[in-house]
């Protein structure tokens, strides 16, 4: 029971926290996430969009490319973030230069949250009623114009709270990172709070990072709330 | 203005092969409102997406103006859309846009600059009469009102053709008659040619001078208007003129009036045109001497022209009767016998 108490004391204390340190870690977590989510939402819109269109069309050339997208969204949705890291190192150092750090890990996110993002983007635009795309190209719209001024704007609640649960889970993925050697909130909770035994650090890296998780949260309902004029 | 030639359109499910339009031709005449009319599964809604190029037709052609829309490149027939405008059941506004961005979006499409979308747009709103809802989203509309915005967005790039796609399908009776008024309204203002389907033959009735009526992917009966409803040939045309006047009430009705009246001659009297307009009957009441119950009637108005009957009960021998139906006869009234 002492040693419970002890426990508890010792993580509330804050004896140990060096609060510049944990304020560099935040904003690597905040640059992480903010990086991957952007390239995320360009890609993952992209492949989405692919999927999309590819989908039951009765033109030939779109089977082919719906099946390769299909099988590289789910394969590399398959493959656990941890291993996928580990996978991705070769062509991480051939790009970045380095495996470490913020910049060693931005590879991994992306290409791990892109395909998930694809799916969510693909079932928003499927909940597009079909009756307004058919409007469009009663209109004379071309494909293109049906992507940016339809699909896009009728889908924009769905794209928008999709990039919100992805930039969330992207919070996740980098304290993962950060334990084998990117930066952040959860390399400071590993490096520090676990291996130097002091968990008044690791539960100061869970608080900010939960305040971060809550901030995107609330700034994706109210966007997604926004822009909804059904 | 458009000629729909022996134009067939298959598709095949796993299941079955279905023909959906089976050997249609129809020509329709510049300005003209053409309705086509079918039960659900007739063919009519893949019919009406053939002359825009939505569906391919499987064999035949559709010319429209000097253009053969099936064998035009995608970019000429997207060109062409611009003037064979569309509108449908269930309005297909973009949600995300208000009113006036609803309506100038097949101008964006068309490429027409800023200032101009502006003027049209509001041109077009007035026309249709939603001042002062510009800035709505459609969600805050009523059906009519959505409907009459996407009215005004198929007329924004001033097409020549304007196909109905159920459009009153989804209002309720009074809002409907107010969209077809507002269709007669702007066929007469912009000289549009209006090609339209429906199940519900009021509406061919009230706007259409002309109808085809579809049943399993064929055009069963052609025809104008008043004629289809006064001398209807094919059964399925006879079923609709049937609901459209509930004659089912009436022959109920008679039923029990050759009950009342078990002496008398029952008389349906039918009426077309013009004469419907003038007392024959009165003036036949008169010159024999009759005496007349009036069981009952019915007048209904076409786009120009009404027609209608009247069952009455008389008291007449054999020779007044044929008398009677001469007269009658005379004056291009029909008379059948009920009894």
């Amino acid at each position: 029971m002492n040693e419970l108490i002890q426990a508890f004391t010792e993580m509330f204390s804050f004896e140990n926290v060096q609060w510049d340190v944990v304020w560099e870690a935040t904003v690597d977590t905040i640059y992480m996430t903010g990086i991957a989510t952007a390239f995320t939402l360009v890609i993952g819109l992209v492949l989405g969009i692919i999927l999309f269109l590819s989908d039951k069309s009765d033109n030939t050339l779109s089977q082919p490319v719906y099946g390769v997208t299909a099988f590289l969204v789910n394969l590399f949705r398959a493959i656990p973030f941890i291993i996928l890291i580990i996978l991705l190192i070769p062509f991480t150092k051939a790009i970045m230069g380095t495996i470490m750090g913020v910049q060693g890990a931005l590879p991994a996110l992306i290409i791990g949250a892109s395909p998930f993002y694809a799916r969510l983007v693909e079932i928003g635009l499927k909940e597009i009623d079909k009756g307004v795309i058919e409007a469009a190209q009663s209109m004379g719209a071309g494909t293109w114009t049906i992507i940016w001024k339809v699909l896009i704007p009728e889908s924009m609640p769905a794209l928008i709270s999709g990039i919100t649960v992805t930039a969330i889970m992207l919070v996740g993925s980098t304290a993962i990172a950060g334990v084998i050697g990117a930066g952040g909130l959860g390399n400071l909770a590993y490096m520090v709070g676990f291996t130097r035994n002091q968990s008044d650090v690791t539960l100061v890296a869970t608080i900010v990072i939960l305040i971060i998780v809550f901030i995107i949260q609330f700034a994706g309902d109210y966007l997604a709330k926004a822009v909804d004029k059904r | 203005m458009i000629d729909i030639l022996n134009v067939n359109k298959n598709y095949s499910t796993k299941s079955a092969d279905i023909t959906a339009v089976d050997d249609v031709s129809l020509k329709i005449e510049s300005g003209e409102i053409f309705g086509i009319i079918g039960y659900s599964g007739a063919g009519k809604s893949t019919l009406i997406r053939l002359l825009n190029g939505l569906e391919e037709p499987t064999s035949g052609d559709i010319i429209i103006g000097e253009d053969t829309i099936n064998k035009l490149s995608k970019k000429d027939l997207r060109q062409k859309r611009q003037k064979v405008s569309m509108i449908f059941q269930h309005f297909n506004l973009l949600w995300s846009r208000t009113v006036e961005e609803n309506i100038s979006f097949p101008l964006e499409i068309a490429g027409v600059g800023k200032k101009e979308r502006r003027r049209r747009t509001q041109e077009l709103i007035e026309l249709v009469g939603l001042t002062g809802r510009e800035k709505n989203y459609p969600s805050e509309l009523s059906g009519g009102q959505k409907q009459r915005v996407g009215i005004a967005r198929a007329l924004s790039n001033e097409p020549a053709v304007l196909l109905c796609d159920e459009a009153t399908s989804a209002l309720d009776p009074e809002t409907t008659d107010e969209v077809l008024d507002l269709l007669q309204e702007i066929r007469e203002e912009m000289n549009l040619t209006i090609v339209l389907i429906t199940h519900e033959m009021h509406v061919i009735r009230k706007i259409c001078d002309r109808a085809a009526v579809m049943q399993d992917g064929r055009v069963v009966e052609t025809g104008k208007v008043l004629q289809l409803f006064q001398n209807p040939v094919h059964s399925v045309t006879k079923r609709f003129v049937r609901d459209d006047i509930n004659d089912e009430e009436t022959a109920l009705a008679l039923d029990e009036v050759r009950e009342l009246f078990p002496h008398s001659k029952i008389l349906k009297i039918g009426f077309v045109g013009t004469k419907s307009k003038t007392p024959v009957v009165s003036r036949v009441i008169k010159q024999f001497d009759l005496d007349m119950n009036i069981l009952s009637g019915n007048i209904k108005q076409t786009n120009n022209e009404s027609y209608g009957h009247l069952y009455v009960a008389i008291d007449v021998d054999d020779a007044t009767l044929e008398k009677v139906i001469d007269t009658l006869g005379n004056e291009d009234i029909t008379v059948e016998v009920e009894k």
